[in-house]
């Protein structure tokens, strides 16, 4: 038998068995070696499955049953094991978010040295690891609501991993009050579908589903609920705290994380909902998200003085293009000619500003952990000339924040280009918009570059020094990630971003693919 | 498909003609930098930085600018849009709690009605 038929599976045991055999390694190099390797065959296995998706399409595994593909035994008419379903969309995720992931993790391998509880952070570690790739390749509604609350749990955890510190504790504790509600809220959502359908599984669900007032109750709240989580505003108020206090590796992850919610968010609207949504206002709804998110958060970050709270309104202010993007295609769905005219190429954008933000913007998080780990603050007013001190750290700042600002020919350009493009044939205030936050977004990274790597040299910084090879080697992998998708832009349309869009749009083959698994 | 050439359906743009752009502009670069002299004499006042004829400061906090001054400009022509959005941000987790509550609130009325 051919064991990849096992990688959905794979991608979710994995991890968890790292989570769990993680307190065994109380010797620090063990516990490298162990950290190091479970989250590199983590990333493997997403980039097999991901491979597999794009050959074989739609991949259907279901756990607990006689058959792995026998969504529907006995002739059920609808399925009740824990199925999980992985198409180009899902796999599109669950390989960007492990790429984020594995590099995180040897980033953090030298962080850890500085403090004691390394095993409780690699175990947490992996356990947020499990936790957004379930929420990413699950078909099930209530397992994905379970995803959630376990990278909810390991989130709480890992933001307030300096525990010594009360901002990281009060950053934590407001993370997970606002987690908790929105977890409710997705709890009664599903709990809404529940009790009309009978089932929890999305396909059977979208397959079934009929817009009465229940229905749009449940849409209401997994909407605020996954908008929160993925930071959008006026709901963001939590990243900003939990960004800027967590450990560099697990801001750069959480990040990811957040996309898992996005993910949630874009799965629910288009394969639950899909073609039933007889009204725009769920798309505006989006749309003014997005638009809310890019311009506020934008504007807060060019006042930051603190590295990472600025980078984190950052990591607002870019969710906004994805919701921008993908909502102006949930506003053309039902409509054929636009979908084609314009609803395609904003989904491509705003998917593709997915993985191009997870890689950009994970890899200025580590530059902004190495700041920290070589000069001890992260405060702009007292850094400065450290480009002479930390000349790789510097070349990766250069090439990320060009990303983000969406200076040509980096890869934040392409998919930025897509959305600007795409959402003015909608309106163009929405175009106006996109350009004036990219234009704040490079103001400032110029800021952040002048203050923290230009300038004349500080004396307190004469014993700096470059951060050690791991660290660097984490920030290169998600270095070379952006310069792969920066100079090959047609192949990741083609491969990566193409297909995911139309497995978001092809409600009717997400649906076939575990109706008719039983056959 | 054109090799790096993205379409975007009302344009193209390529990556490529944007890397041999910034080819051409570096290798102007390095042959004006080469062009510079490099006779001068080092550790004479030929090597030292013109601080408006004065003594120039030992440590680099007392020539930099600081961060906080960066946009000063901007800011101040925004400070009432900044006075706003700062008294949102209030740190405080209840009013946060209340935000998500009105958000939901309102996405279900507009859904559902």
């Amino acid at each position: 038998m051919n064991w990849q038929i096992h990688l959905p599976a794979l991608l979710i045991a994995v991890p968890l068995l790292g989570a769990f055999a993680a307190p065994a390694f109380a010797n620090r190099r063990l516990r490298d070696v162990w950290f190091t390797v479970m989250i590199a065959a983590t990333t493997v296995i997403a980039f097999l499955l991901w491979r597999r998706v794009g050959t074989e399409g739609i991949v259907v595994y279901v756990m607990g049953g006689e058959n792995w593909r026998l969504t529907l035994p006995s002739g059920m008419k609808l399925p009740i094991r824990i199925i999980m379903e992985v198409d180009a969309f899902s796999a599109f995720m669950a390989l960007s978010g492990s790429i984020v992931s594995f590099a995180g993790a040897i980033f953090s391998l030298r962080f850890l040295d500085r403090t004691t509880g390394g095993e409780k952070f690699v175990a947490l570690y992996f356990l947020l690891t499990a936790g957004m790739l379930g929420m990413e390749t699950t078909g099930d509604l209530f397992n994905f609501f379970v995803f959630l609350e376990i990278a909810s749990v390991a989130s709480y955890g890992l933001i307030a991993f300096w525990r010594n510190t009360p901002e990281a504790i009060e950053a934590s504790f407001k993370y997970m009050l606002l987690s908790t509600i929105a977890a409710l809220m997705v709890l009664i959502g599903v709990g809404i579908l529940y009790g009309r359908y009978g089932a929890l599984n999305m396909a059977a669900i979208a397959k079934s589903m009929r817009l009465g007032l229940p229905e749009k109750v449940a849409l209401a709240l997994f909407v605020a609920a996954l908008a929160m989580k993925c930071g959008a505003v006026p709901l963001h108020m939590w990243v900003p705290d939990a960004y800027s206090q967590a450990p560099a590796g697990i801001s750069c992850f959480l990040v990811s994380v957040s996309q898992a919610s996005l993910y949630g968010l874009f799965r629910i609207s288009f394969s639950v909902y899909g073609r039933a949504l007889d009204t725009p206002a769920v798309a505006w709804i989006i749309i003014v998200f997005g638009i809310l998110s890019m311009f506020i958060a934008v504007v807060m970050a060019v006042i930051q003085k603190e590295v990472k709270r600025l980078m984190a309104y950052h990591a607002v202010s870019q969710t906004g293009y994805m919701l921008l993007g993908v909502g102006v295609g949930l506003l053309a769905l039902t409509h054929p000619q636009a979908m084609s005219e314009y609803g395609f190429t904003a989904m491509q954008g705003g998917i593709f500003h997915i993985i191009n933000h997870a890689m950009y913007k994970g890899l200025l998080f580590l530059t902004a952990g190495s700041i920290f780990y070589a000069s001890g603050t992260l405060d702009l007013n007292r850094l400065g000339g450290l480009a002479r001190n930390m000349p790789y750290t510097t070349v990766m700042f250069v090439v990320s924040a060009a990303a983000i600002a969406g200076l040509p020919p980096v890869n934040g350009f392409v998919s930025k280009l897509l959305v600007y493009e795409s959402s003015f044939a909608v309106h163009p205030i929405l175009t106006v918009m996109a350009l004036v936050t990219s234009i704040l977004t490079l103001a400032s990274f110029v800021k952040v570059f002048q203050s923290a790597f230009l300038g004349p040299a500080r004396a307190r910084f004469s014993e700096v020094r470059e951060v050690p090879r791991s660290m660097l080697v984490g920030m290169t992998v998600l270095l070379v990630a952006i310069l792969w998708l920066s100079f090959m832009p047609t192949w990741s349309l083609s491969k990566l971003v193409g297909p995911a869009a139309q497995a978001l749009v092809d409600q009717a083959g997400y649906i076939e693919a575990i109706m008719r698994s039983g056959l | 498909m054109m090799l790096g050439t993205v379409q975007s359906g009302f344009g193209y743009w390529n990556v490529y003609a944007w890397i041999v752009f910034f080819a051409l502009a570096a290798v102007l670069v390095f042959y004006f930098r080469s062009a510079g002299r490099s006779d001068y004499k080092v550790g004479t006042y030929q090597d030292e930085i013109f601080y408006g004829g004065n003594p120039v400061p030992k440590d680099g906090d007392e020539i930099a600018v600081p961060a906080s001054s960066a946009y000063w400009g901007f800011t101040e022509a925004l400070s009432p849009f900044y006075k706003l959005l700062l008294s949102l941000h209030t740190g405080i987790a209840s009013d946060y709690v209340g935000y998500l509550v009105v958000t939901t609130a309102l996405i279900s009325a507009l859904i559902v009605l």
